[in-house]
């Protein structure tokens, strides 16, 4: 019976079995070859478009449970939301793959390449079921083992101090953080005697007032989430794990884990907590937990310290660790709608945040490959010593600061829509002072490129493949600009979660 | 042709582009003028065949809609990317891309070895690609952007010779008040427009007018509206109170006078209060106010005009007195009339600035006509083409200015009365006097020039050929609208072509009684015949007897020095607007609102922001545990809340 129920279920988890074959097949090739680490990239490469293409596949398939049996329903579904998030996370695997291949930094860890690339497997498999898990259980091993892997994967260069420091403190923070979700998610089960969402679902639709006990599991929850979406007050790790990391992991995880991550806790705040939802797409949610409340202030203190803290960084990779705290932040404000427009605008977000920031993430890799530098002051002139980055550098920090006619206003205009559309103009116009905030420090990388001397004169020159790659990046962020049709259209096709 | 008219907007875009962009990789002048010319050639063309296309039609159907796309989509507001075609705005793309086609040829000559020839022609196909929309357009603001263009180009055209002095200034003086004085009207043309969507929800002239003709709308709402927009057409059409500006934009190219501050631009004005013939039709008021101010300005110009010695500043006030007429005609309802005067003004006014253009080419830059005297042996091409352009001007029949500035002078008799006429004949006269003084002192009588430094020369073929072109249209450019009292039973080809586009105006307007055709002739006889003395009496004074002047001039002191300081117009404008609006600025603007509370706020909030970054960036301790009490912290102030809001 048991077994018949996990057979069934195979078709629809292909993806996941892609993944973790892709793992075994890494780990297999490191062994079998240990001198040739050229092919490990590629390998890996060729596994996340086999998976992508299995999970394309999915897309015509009827939602649905898996791991289903008699009273005890699924761990994780099948339905569009899950599947925009985990072509998202191929996605960016994907460029991060890329990424890594032109990474100098790496090039001293050579020897450790199959490491690298199987912990990087192991988090895409990991976020696969973050995005798709409806069981507490499967929520939990999700995050650890993404967080597992990232752990490993920041302290990644040895013999860097930073990169240790920061693999160390991650960890350390990390284990905190779930050991306190963990300790709310027994409380939800010793409370309601389920770990299922759709069970637990039943039992606090009921509630007509907050109840402590349930709040109390709901709030530690939230810190394994907050810690994955970098939310203050749980962003402490991110400026310095975000500094210390190989560029090419930082990247990762300001996009890649971030989405999981905000895909889970929106999954866990729409299913658990859902009683309905009006005609104008707001989400009645049961009264069992203030979820409005908690998230507008987190979303403030979120945007509102990674702005400010980001005015006088003078490393231009701790300043974009600050900046993705101040966009969680954005996105929270989308969140704290509750409501379909909200939900919209951090699927369209998402997508406009993530080619922007893995862009000036690349760009900063491949001056860090150059000049062996991520100091602010060391970027003086380089706007004239390198034209090209030095032009998408700049499209890329007016995108994130949300400036038309990049994509990233695209993204902020969807944000503020569902804002004023709630209306909640005091988040409005926070909102629009932040950014206002947010447009000087990213200026001042620009003014550093562009009106400071540089210290040395000097020429760059890129291979063809990693202008190509840059090209790749910032060509959508200007059309996406002014051409963003298919990109809502896209947007509201993957709303839909199983269940509703 | 006509579903293909956007052509006509798109070419001069690509000439703009294409000669933009690369003009100063090409260099040379002949790929450059071949292009920009083209893109108005062209679209010519085009006009032309949709002409006959339109007249291969019953009268009453020659009306089309040419949409492009949607532009704004919000709410009420639907504002389409449309081009509407009918007998009003084919007339004016004739006009438009004839003359401007025309000019552009000439201005190959004209322009030649000039640095800037590239930027010359972009900017000139930039203008027509405006103006193409401002005309063509189906809704209000689709011809406000080309308003604004125009206002653009006729600004980026004036300051062309940036690093010319003009009078006691720069050129780009002169540029910035066009383009200023030019924004009071177009504010008046947004209120308008403005007022016209909350009245009828729409701007798309179709809707606007069938709604303003059916809807029961109190008269009030009309007089503002009208009001409104005659501000903004007398911005742009240089009428009294905003007419300073056209005397200096003399201080670009000549083309460019004769194009955008001649023929085309300035009767922007006229056009648009045309095409709104059925809000100016209920404003009977605000019709009365453009009448008078059209009266008043054709007079006052044209006074000025009489002792003028700078050969484009006698051109330019004859410029703003002709504008006057057109607006007496609309003020009087006579619309088709207005328009005709357009078309013909074009002809003769386009061809007196650019053989004041040749004068000046061949005179090396001089443009003050006491230096002139004799060239009509030097230029005889020039000669004869502005002379038929000053008859024209004049009125003298049958050349074409005859025949539209009699049509106005009939209908400021029939429509304004007796004094209207007489003030109509007396502009006549004055105009017909200042021209032939600029004849004569130009060409004929003695040399006043120094042989030794001048040498004056007839211009290349590319310069006259558009003369000798323009001279033609310029003396045969009226038969199409021959009055009924010459042409029988026919009637007026021109005004019955108008006449769907103005009927429901026509029909709100009162016209009075019945006149015989004797009295049409009787004063059609006077006023050629005044005509006509007052160019013997320019003559007489200005060739034979140049003393005649000077004694007059000495006579009258107080009002001749009056004239030749215009009035002190500028004057006025400076001690009562210009100034005081300086003080202020500096004084309480700048000194106080801008650096003490602007500057003071701007610099006040970077410092509480730097304050807080500091602060914030205090709690990045680097200490691991310290992050972890803080989350703890954040986990209990979260609790504390829930508690308190149990």
């Amino acid at each position: 019976m048991v077994i018949n129920t996990i057979f069934n279920s195979f078709h629809l988890i292909g993806p996941e079995i892609a993944v973790a074959l892709l793992l075994l097949a890494v780990v297999i090739f490191d062994l079998a070859f240990p001198k040739n680490k050229k092919f490990l990239p590629w390998l890996t490469i060729t596994g996340i478009i086999v998976a992508g293409f299995l999970t394309v596949k999915q897309y015509s398939l009827e939602s649905g449970f898996v791991f289903e049996s008699g009273n005890t329903q699924g761990l994780i579904v099948i339905d569009n939301f899950a599947f925009f998030f985990k072509l998202l996370i191929l996605g960016v695997s994907l460029l991060i793959i890329l990424f890594s291949v032109s990474s100098e930094e790496l090039k001293n860890c050579y020897d450790r390449a199959g490491e690298y690339y199987t912990l990087i497997t192991g988090m895409i498999l990991g976020m696969f079921f973050m995005v798709s898990t409806v069981d507490l259980i499967t929520l939990y091993i999700s995050i650890e083992l993404v967080s597992f892997s990232s752990y490993v994967l920041a302290g990644f260069i040895k013999k860097s101090k930073r990169s240790s420091e920061a693999g160390l403190k991650y960890i350390i923070y990390g284990a905190v953080a779930s050991g306190i979700m963990l300790f709310g998610i027994s409380l939800v089960f010793g409370y309601t005697g389920t770990t299922n969402f759709y069970q637990i679902n039943h039992i606090v639709v009921h509630s007509l007032s907050p109840d402590f006990l349930l709040s109390l599991a709901f709030i530690l929850i939230f810190v394994g989430f907050g810690y994955k979406i970098s939310a203050v007050p749980f962003h402490f790790w991110t400026p310095d794990v975000y500094e210390g990391a190989p560029t090419t992991i930082t990247a990762y995880l300001s996009v890649a884990s971030k989405a999981a991550g905000f895909a889970l806790l929106i999954r866990f705040v729409k299913i658990i907590f859902f009683t309905g939802i009006d005609e104008n797409g707001y989400w009645i949610l049961s009264k069992a937990f203030n979820w409005s409340y908690l998230l507008i202030i987190i979303s403030v203190l979120t945007m509102t310290v990674g702005n400010f803290a980001a005015l006088w960084q003078n490393n231009v990779k701790r300043m974009l660790a600050y900046s993705s705290i101040a966009h969680a932040g954005y996105m929270l404000a989308a969140l704290t709608m509750l409501s379909e427009q909200g939900l919209l605008a951090i699927v369209v977000y998402f997508v406009v945040y993530g080619l922007t920031n893995l862009g000036a993430f690349y760009i900063v890799l491949l001056i860090h490959n150059k000049t062996g530098s991520e100091e602010i002051d060391d970027y003086d002139g380089l706007g004239y010593q390198m034209p090209l980055m030095g032009v998408a550098m700049t499209i890329l920090l007016v995108s994130l600061t949300g400036l038309p006619p990049t994509a990233g206003f695209i993204g902020k205009l969807y944000v503020f829509i569902s804002i004023l559309d709630a209306p909640h103009y005091t988040l409005a116009v926070i909102v629009a002072l932040n950014s206002v905030v947010s447009l000087y420090y990213y200026v001042r990388i620009i003014k550093h490129l562009y009106l400071n001397n540089p210290k040395v004169e000097r020429e760059f020159t890129f291979p063809v493949t990693q202008t190509i790659l840059v090209l790749v990046l910032t060509i959508p962020v200007i059309i996406l600009g002014l051409y963003f049709g298919p990109l809502l259209e896209m947007g509201k096709v993957s709303l839909r979660m199983f269940g509703f | 042709m006509i579903n293909w008219i956007y052509l006509t907007v798109a070419l001069p875009m690509i000439g703009f582009l294409i000669n933009g962009l690369l003009g100063s990789k090409i260099k040379n002048e002949k790929v450059i003028g071949i292009i920009g010319s083209s893109a108005v050639g062209i679209p010519f063309l085009i006009s032309v065949v949709a002409l006959f296309e339109l007249l291969a039609l019953p009268n009453d159907q020659r009306v089309f809609n040419v949409p492009l796309f949607t532009w704004l989509s919000s709410g009420w507001l639907n504002v389409s990317f449309a081009y509407r075609v009918d007998q009003l705005s084919i007339v004016m793309a004739l006009v438009v891309t004839g003359v401007g086609f025309i000019i552009h040829i000439y201005s190959i000559g004209y322009m030649h070895g000039d640095k800037g020839f590239w930027r010359f022609f972009a900017y000139l196909n930039l203008f027509i690609f405006a103006m193409m929309n401002l005309i063509l357009a189906d809704n209000f603001l689709l011809l406000f952007l080309g308003w604004e263009g125009v206002g653009l180009c006729s600004y980026l055209l004036i300051g062309f010779w940036y690093d010319r002095k003009f009078e006691k200034s720069t050129t780009s003086d002169a540029a910035k008040k066009a383009f200023i004085v030019n924004r009071i009207g177009d504010f008046g043309f947004l209120l308008g427009m403005f007022l016209i969507y909350i009245t009828f929800n729409s701007l798309n002239f179709a809707e606007v007018f069938s709604r303003a003709a059916a809807l029961s709308i109190p008269t009030y709402v009309f007089e503002f509206i009208a009001i409104f927009l005659f501000i903004g057409a007398t911005g742009k059409s240089a009428q009294i109170p905003l007419f300073v500006w056209l005397p200096d934009a003399m201080a670009g190219p000549t083309p460019v006078s004769a194009l955008i501050h001649a023929a085309t631009m300035v009767t922007a004005g006229v056009y648009m209060v045309a095409r709104c013939s059925i809000i100016f039709a209920l404003a009977p008021s605000a019709m009365a106010v453009v009448a008078v101010i059209g009266l008043l300005t054709a007079v006052f110009a044209a006074s000025i005009g009489l002792v003028q010695n700078d050969i484009k500043k006698v051109l330019a006030y004859s410029t703003v007195s002709q504008l006057g007429y057109m607006f007496l005609a609309l003020g009087l309802g006579a619309f088709s009339a207005a328009i005709f005067h357009v078309m013909t003004h074009a002809f003769f006014k386009a061809l007196l600035f650019l053989g004041a253009g040749s004068v000046i080419h061949g005179m090396h830059e001089e443009q003050d006509i006491s230096r002139y005297g004799g060239l009509k042996k030097y230029m005889p091409t020039t000669y004869i083409t502005f002379l038929l352009a000053s008859i024209a001007i004049a009125g003298i029949p049958p050349f074409s200015g005859f025949f539209s500035k009699d049509e106005i002078l009939w209908h400021a008799y029939i429509n304004g009365g007796l004094f209207v006429w007489i003030i109509g004949v007396f502009t006549a006269l004055l105009t017909a006097f200042y021209m032939f003084r600029l004849v004569s002192l130009t060409f004929e009588g003695k040399e006043r020039f120094d042989h030794h430094s001048v040498h004056p020369h007839e211009s290349p073929k590319v310069m006259t050929i558009p003369l000798i072109v323009l001279a033609i249209l310029s003396v045969i450019g009226g038969f199409i609208g021959i009055p009924e009292v010459f042409s029988g039973t026919g009637g007026n080809l021109f005004s019955s072509w108008l006449e769907p586009v103005f009927k429901t105006a026509n029909s709100k307007i009162h016209h009075f009684g019945l006149h015989s055709h004797f009295e049409e002739i009787l004063l059609m006889a006077l006023s050629v015949a005044g005509v006509v003395f007052s160019i013997w009496l320019a003559r007489h004074i200005y060739i034979k007897n140049t003393r005649i002047a000077d004694s007059v001039a000495a006579k009258f002191k107080g009002f001749y020095s009056l004239l030749r300081n215009k009035y002190f117009i500028d004057e006025l404008y400076d001690s009562t607007v210009v100034n005081p609006i300086k003080k202020v600025s500096e004084n309480l603007l700048y000194r106080i609102n801008d650096v003490k509370i602007i500057d003071g706020a701007v610099n006040g909030t970077a410092a509480l922001v730097d304050k807080l970054s500091a602060l914030i960036r205090k709690f990045q301790t680097g200490a691991v545990q310290f992050y972890a009490v803080i989350m703890v912290f954040g986990i209990v102030v979260a609790l504390f809340w829930i508690l308190l809001s149990l």
